[in-house]
């Protein structure tokens, strides 16, 4: 049964740039890269409660990252590209994982808040490298003879990056580490009693989330096509925070439900123009209040399991 | 065979109208224009002015009037909050899904600049962009608004060191395209009359202390200090030239800048200040042209004040139906950009009579102003940039 409806779900991707209008095409490569980054902002919130309102900030590191490499060496494969995001971006979280350790909640929160605002200030100021306020054309991604200079290209680029995230998250909660990060979301105590590395693994959920959230980055710049510090303001990090809200918290098919329908909401809210954060608000507001524990939530109630 | 002749008559009119409706956003009633812009954000304020209270403005005057070969204009504007990436969602939504005809007055660089390589790959006009970073220069689709940086600061030299004779210059400019574009050109135009820049400072964008700046512009001692920035750092330029006594240089503000909401931050800190201004006082001027628009205004939004950011939408309004009137009655996109190409001395009662021809700019004069009592008052005639 589920494996029927993993396959049904994949044939579904695959089948989405012949079946849907071209616009459909972008939206849908948009929603990927967002729930991507929801899963990687869940790995952090939800399964070690640590809150980041910084996640444009990892954002702008790995499509930046990714940009510049694609600008510099305009051959290199996709792949080596996105996994030199991964590891910029992964090694700019475990500087920010290791001194917010003894932070929580609201500290957290801000200290996070400030390095999304940091990133930014960085992009500008360092101009030589960035081109500052200008922004950057970011080159067609290459997969050996191939440039990926279409929406449908760049679709099928981000859906086989999103399978492979998405199963790997997956499957990381029946691993050591996921194990260990969940009994830390329940009880910091009672996981340091149980011999779970509390500093290590706080941080590795900072690494991997950053990963996550790099990887993403990397897409994005393929996707946009050009890059500026106004990309990554702080309503960014705020709506990813918004998405695993929506989606549920500490849930991986949570996540991608929340980033798809927060994007196309927040796309298809465009065209009221100076009423879109009040409606977009709204909304918000609303789901939190009737759907506490977000999507997920919903779909288990449905199904017959409370809690 | 009397209903077969019937069909060949549906047919052969179906066969006539297919052209025009082939064109996206242009059916036999109806032109569909419209754009991404700032509706949320940092420029709201901008944004909404020359979307909804600018071009709105005159495709209702144009509408009431019949439209234009007998379409009446609708637009759809979407709202990017200045965000480079919903830019490029709500044009690709433009341009796939509400099939218009021409993009029109989207604003800022980085929010058009994302949008230039598709826009261009899908032969879409770009009528007006509102920023003025040349990359939009020399292409076949596109049709700058604002006035460009080199041409803005030939007029601007030509002026004060041709007319006036000031001999020492410097500039406070924000670190960017803007900045930069414009402290290239002044080094360019200066060096016609054999001088340059005494001192150069630069200001981060989003940055408001410029007090160190404007003290190492002071040791300079410049006759003239240009101001190419943004409403609020200027304005605290000012007030910091007031407040540590620096009254021997002239402050001359670039076109981009001399607005009202400039002058309004820096209150009488501005009394006395000079600058290149594009347009007309909308306010004020007794032009021909911005007295009917003010007319249109009081008719149409009677609540809107008349502002130099909904004169600029109501220009492109303007222009873009001169356009399509002389692109006649099977209007393509290709012969909207040939008709506007073709534009020579075209009165709008605004600007002076325009030329557009093949450099595809559509703002190519500014005058001199002068603050006087918080307003800023006209002491040239247009003046030249050719």
């Amino acid at each position: 049964m589920r494996r029927a409806a993993l396959a049904l779900g994949l044939v579904a991707l695959l089948a989405w740039p012949w079946a849907s209008p071209r616009y459909f095409v972008f939206l849908a490569s948009l929603s990927l890269v967002n729930a991507i980054v929801a899963i990687g902002l869940n790995l952090l919130s939800g399964y070690t409660n640590q809150l980041s309102f910084g996640h444009a900030g990892f954002l702008a590191v790995g499509a930046y990252t990714a940009a510049l490499v694609t600008t510099r060496w305009p051959d290199v494969p996709v792949v080596v590209t996105l996994a030199a995001a991964a590891l910029v971006t992964g090694l700019v979280g475990l500087c920010l994982g290791v001194p917010c350790l003894r932070l929580e909640g609201l500290y957290l929160a801000m200290a996070t808040l400030a390095f999304g605002f940091v990133v930014v200030e960085a992009i500008m100021n360092l101009d030589w490298l960035t081109r500052g306020n200008d922004g950057l054309r970011v080159p067609a991604a290459r997969l050996g003879p191939w440039a990926l200079s279409t929406d449908t290209a760049r679709y099928y680029l981000v859906v086989a990056v999103a399978v492979v995230m998405v199963w790997a998250a997956l499957n990381l909660a029946r691993t050591r580490t996921g194990r260990a990060l969940l009994a830390i979301r329940e009880s910091e105590i009672a996981a340091q009693a149980s011999g779970v590395h509390l500093a290590r693994y706080k941080a590795l959920a900072f690494v991997i989330s950053a990963v996550y959230t790099g990887v993403a980055g990397g897409l994005f710049a393929f996707v946009v096509g050009f890059l500026s510090p106004d990309a990554f303001d702080v309503f960014l990090s705020v709506d990813y925070v918004a998405m695993i809200i929506v989606g549920g918290l500490g849930s991986v098919p949570g996540s991608i439900v929340g980033a798809v329908l927060l994007t196309v909401l927040n796309d298809s809210l465009a065209g009221f123009q100076n009423y879109r954060p009040l409606i977009f608000g709204t909304l918000l507001i609303v789901s939190m209040l009737f759907m506490p524990g977000g999507v997920a939530s919903a779909f288990r109630f449905l199904k017959g399991e409370r809690g | 065979m009397r209903v077969h002749w019937a069909w060949l008559v549906a047919l052969c009119a179906l066969l006539a109208t297919a052209p025009a409706a082939a064109e996206p956003g242009v059916t036999d009633t109806e032109i569909l224009i419209g754009g991404s812009n700032s509706f949320s954000g940092p420029l709201a304020f901008t944004g909404e002015q020359i979307t909804k209270y600018g071009v709105e403005l005159y495709v209702r005057v144009v509408n009431d009037a019949g439209g234009i070969h007998g379409r009446k204009v609708r637009t759809v504007w979407y709202d990017d909050a200045y965000r480079p990436q919903d830019s490029v969602a709500n044009t690709k939504k433009l341009v796939e899904q509400d099939n218009v005809f021409a993009i029109i007055i989207p604003q800022g660089s980085p929010p058009v600049v994302a949008t230039l390589d598709y826009l261009e790959e899908q032969k879409v006009p770009l009528l007006f962009p509102y920023q003025s970073s040349p990359v939009t220069r020399g292409k076949r689709g596109i049709f700058q608004g604002m006035t460009l940086s080199d041409r803005s600061s030939k007029m601007m030299v030509d002026y004060l060191a041709g007319q006036r004779k000031y001999k020492k210059f410097a500039a406070l400019y924000q670190d960017d395209e803007y900045g930069k574009s414009f402290l290239g050109a002044f080094e360019k135009d200066l060096g016609r009359f054999h001088l340059k820049l005494v001192a150069a400072e630069s200001v981060k964008r989003g940055v408001t202390d410029v007090s160190a700046q404007v003290a190492k512009l002071q040791a300079a001692k410049p006759d003239v200090t240009f101001l190419v920035l943004v409403p609020g750092p200027a304005a605290q330029a000012l007030k910091e030239r007031q407040k540590i006594g620096w009254n021997d240089t002239l402050m001359v503000s670039t076109g981009p800048l001399t607005d009202e909401r400039y002058l309004a931050l820096a209150g009488e800190a501005a009394e006395g200040v000079e600058g290149l201004s594009l347009w007309p006082d909308p306010v004020t001027s007794e032009l021909p042209g911005v007295k009917v628009y003010r007319e249109h205004m009081q008719k149409y939004f009677p609540k809107n004040e008349p502002n130099r950011y909904s004169i600029a939408g109501y220009f492109a309004g303007m222009l873009f139906a001169e356009g399509a009137t002389r692109a006649g009655k099977s209007l393509t996109r290709e012969s909207l950009v040939t008709a506007l190409q073709g534009i020579r001395g075209w009165e709008s009662g605004i600007l002076p009579p325009l030329t557009i021809g093949p450099d595809h700019e559509t703002q190519k004069q500014g005058f001199w102003v002068r603050v006087e009592k918080g307003r800023f008052k006209p002491i040239t005639d247009w003046l030249k940039a050719d």
